[in-house]
């Protein structure tokens, strides 16, 4: 077998649990005490006008006169307009404070105001948002609606998909990894003040489908790889082999992605085009965290809960069998069903290894525990997977 | 292995050829001054108003008033009237019978340079006059108006009772309309009288006879009326009676050089993303990496005839900024298939079977992996169209997005995994097959296998 990189995955997991929380957490500082989420109006519902001028003109005199035309309290935004071929012009945005929707006449005030003070500096509406209240917040609940439609549908994937590869168990961890996204993809929108629109959403949406792909081919492979190492891997060694064999491929997928993306993004900040960028950058950052979430945190979760309830299966395995001999002991019938798998499962055992050291017996039968309960899931699936694998076993060594 | 014939690959390589240039520059001829277009290229696609700039408004009845469907008919075509009396044909709209909500949308009329979208918004709202005019000029005598005008409705009938049935205009009038009305008509016997709209003549029927009880009908034998001419004329009748004014809920206006600036940025973009991935298939992949940009080739363009209407069976789409940054993304996203593949082959090579077994595993084994990560990007894509599109399901519960710019993302994404289906996975493949039957690149490390094979 080909296999390029060889990382600990598992073994550093604490040191990406640590990376994953510290930057959360550094975000949510960030976000409580320095930077707050703002909300665009096309959610809250208010005013922005984005005005274009010629000239030198100080942010005090505009500010003053617009703020005089009327009664609402105004922020102002100012910066280069690198849209037009006069490099002496620049944008002024101006935010009306209080969600309030103004009528065209206001605008027109505001806007005549402005001409009349400076009749040389040529002021021309580039862009204006105006955007009624119940009508943003009817938006909002459009957008909340749909995230909510698109994570049920994607859970409801993932249940589908994961009831062949990892069981109940994986299907949580994945959904795990898609929490640890979509946190990220809010803490950048709040980190880099950009106000949560309909950007925001499509990102969500986007980052949403985009995660959990990488976590179903991984543990596509850890599938594959189970049946094909042996049960005398730990689930350690099959989530590390696997994570590494599809390593070129993810890293090739995002390398495309974010390079297509990124070029976007490139663009926009040279060309200063806000609403493409607010787009691009949480975007990027989404997929390269969908792709750090699916190898470094879903995958390395899986192992540690596996573990655990491997080793808790164990002790319950232990004093039933204390508690079986003894009953043995007394009448000869015990559970069947659980008889049947070990048996099964050490007649396969010992056909893979025809001479069991007696030392390992009890390590094995550890696994042989774990792998049982997959079964138990759907016995016929594994047994036909069981069968292909030992074909393509055979094929390789051909 | 099901073997492809050598020639296949340069059909499908010129195909995909044909389909990249017509796609983007489209095909034209000359008729005398005219150029009649045959395949429509990038220049025809029609660019949203955050490119083109252009003016976004939701008008609502005054508040506390629930209008009935009908009201918000007469308002739909009320508002069409006048956008075209406007000059305004490109224009989008949307009406939303649940929440009693009209969505318009119209580009920049690119004449003008001083066009001033505020006052557009505000004559699209502004109260409609309708007047009854004796003769058929403005200055007609002014016989009634629309407040005198109950109702009027579109109806299947016979005018006459020797006549056919077809279609005509029901009026009723309010009590005083009646009066006014029975006075016009009999002063006014088989001469015209005529109806307007703002500054609009819609109608010019003749008066046969005297019409007392309120009740009249206006009918066409020379040019007979449609269900469509019909219900239209009425809702127009029924605009001037409507018992409510509109106010401008929200708007937004984009001048046309904020976005052709976008635009050009984004052209930049797409040709970087495509240079860079060029480099990075070809690197990283040889020759299955180059297969693998043809067949991307292939899929912009397709993506590019469901935008731009190059096959007349599909509409135009209106493109936006985003719908460029799906269509992107897609480039990017899309060679995802082909480097599931170009991996699975190189695992197989370095077991050291044969090319042809290589290839055939490689593509076998990667298909259920290519389809798991497409399907969850369908999923977002079908919902981004659904929650920010014109009309959908979701509009029943919320009403009609007014921003509809991630709409055309939703859509290029969409548009982008099926192309990539039919390019990305079937004409790469085939492609692939037929290459490596030609003897001078069936070295192994084409396709990325040891040195020494």
């Amino acid at each position: 077998m080909r296999q390029k990189f060889h990382i600990d995955f598992i073994k550093n997991s604490k040191i990406y649990f640590c990376i994953s929380i510290l930057l959360m957490l550094a975000a949510l500082i960030v976000n409580i005490f320095v930077i707050p989420t703002r909300v665009d109006i096309q959610f809250t519902g208010g005013t922005i006008i984005k005005y274009s001028y010629s000239g030198k003109l100080t942010e005090k005199q505009i500010s003053d006169v617009a703020q005089k035309a009327t009664k609402d309290t105004i922020t102002f935004t100012y910066a280069e307009n690198l849209a037009s071929s006069d490099s002496n012009s620049h944008l002024v945005s101006l935010q009306f404070m209080g969600n309030k929707a103004i009528t065209v006449d206001e605008q027109d005030e505001v806007t005549k105001a402005l001409t009349d003070a400076f009749p040389k500096n040529t002021f021309k509406v580039e862009q204006s948002t105006v955007v009624d209240a119940s009508k943003g917040a009817n938006f909002f609940f459009k957008c909340l609606a749909a995230v909510i439609l698109a994570a049920v549908l994607i859970i409801a994937y993932i249940g589908i998909r994961f009831k062949k590869i990892g069981g109940v168990s994986a299907g949580v961890m994945a959904i795990v990894a898609l929490v640890h996204d979509l946190i990220i993809v809010y803490f950048t929108f709040a980190v880099f003040n950009m106000s949560l629109n309909d950007n925001f959403i499509a990102v969500v949406l986007m980052v949403l489908g985009y995660s959990v792909n990488d976590t179903i081919v991984i543990y596509d492979r850890i599938r594959e790889n189970r049946r094909k190492m042996g049960p005398k891997a730990t689930t350690a060694e099959v989530t590390n082999a696997s994570i590494n064999q599809c390593f070129p491929r993810t890293i090739a997928t995002s390398i495309t992605t974010l390079a297509a993306i990124g070029s976007v993004l490139v663009v926009s900040l040279i060309y200063n085009i806000d609403s493409i960028i607010s787009f691009a950058l949480p975007m990027m950052i989404g997929l390269v965290s969908g792709c750090y979430s699916s190898i470094c945190i879903a995958a390395p979760l899986w192992v540690m809960w596996k573990n655990h309830s491997d080793k808790k299966k164990a002790e319950k395995n232990k004093k039933e069998k204390e508690a079986k001999s003894e009953k043995k002991a007394k009448k000869k019938s015990a559970k069947k069903p659980a008889e049947n798998a070990v048996t099964k499962k050490e007649t396969k055992s010992s056909k893979k290894k025809p001479e069991p050291e007696v030392q390992e017996e009890e390590e094995e039968e550890e696994e042989e525990e774990e792998t049982e309960e997959t079964e138990e899931t759907e016995e016929t699936e594994t047994a036909e997977e069981e069968k292909n694998s030992e074909e393509t076993a055979a094929e390789t060594e051909d | 292995m099901k073997r492809v014939g050598k020639p296949v690959f340069f059909i499908v390589f010129v195909v995909i050829l044909f389909l990249t240039y017509t796609s983007v520059f489209g095909i034209y001829s000359e008729n005398g001054d005219l150029t009649v277009t045959h395949i429509k290229g990038i220049n025809d696609i029609r660019w949203g108003i955050d490119i083109k700039g252009g003016v976004e408004a939701v008008f609502a009845p005054d508040k506390g008033i629930d209008a009935t469907e009908e009201q918000m008919q007469s308002v739909k075509s009320i508002i069409d009237l006048r956008l075209v009396n406007q000059n305004v044909t490109d224009y989008e709209i949307y009406p939303d019978y649940t929440n009693d909500r009209i969505t318009v949308r119209f580009p920049w009329k690119s004449d003008e340079e001083n066009y001033d979208p505020g006052e557009a918004i505000k004559e699209l709202a502004s109260t409609a006059q309708l007047v009854f005019r004796e003769g058929t000029s403005q200055d007609g005598t002014e016989l009634l108006t629309g407040k005198e005008v109950k109702s009027a409705s579109a109806r299947f009938t016979q005018a006459n009772a020797n006549s056919p049935s077809q279609y005509v205009i029901s009026l009723e009038f309010t009590d005083e309309g009646k009066k006014k009305f029975a006075d016009a008509t009999t002063n006014n016997v088989g001469k015209q009288i005529s109806i307007w709209m703002d500054d609009t003549m819609i109608s010019a029927p003749k008066v046969n006879e005297p019409i007392t009880d309120g009740n009249a009908i206006i009918s066409s034998d020379a040019n007979p009326f449609t269900a469509e001419s019909a219900t239209d004329l009425a809702n127009k009748i029924n605009a001037g009676a409507l018992p409510f004014s509109l106010t401008i809920e929200s708007y937004g206006t984009i001048s046309p050089s904020l976005g052709t600036y976008a635009l050009e940025a984004m052209g930049y973009a797409a040709i970087a993303a495509l240079c860079f991935i060029f480099l990075f298939m070809c690197i990283m992949y040889r020759l299955p990496g180059f297969v693998a940009f043809i067949a991307l080739m292939g899929q912009l363009s397709l993506s590019l005839m469901a935008v731009s209407g190059y096959f007349t069976v599909f509409p135009s789409f209106t493109m936006t900024i985003p719908g460029i940054a799906g269509m992107i993304l897609s480039i990017g996203m899309g060679v995802d298939a082909n480097i599931i593949t170009a991996e699975r082959i190189k695992d197989e090579l370095w077991t050291g079977k044969t090319l042809d077994g290589c290839i055939n595993n490689g593509t076998k084994s990667s298909l259920s992996a290519i389809i798991d990560g497409n399907i969850t990007i369908i999923i977002v894509a079908v919902i981004l169209i659904l929650v920010f599109g014109p009309a959908n399901i979701f509009s029943a519960l919320f009403g009609v997005s007014t921003t509809g710019l991630i709409y055309a993302f939703g859509y290029t994404l969409l548009v982008g995994v099926i192309s990539n289906f039919i390019m990305g996975v079937w004409a790469s493949r085939t492609m692939l097959r037929s290459i490596s039957g030609l003897k001078f690149l069936r070295n192994k490390r084409l396709y990325g296998g040891k040195k020494k094979s």
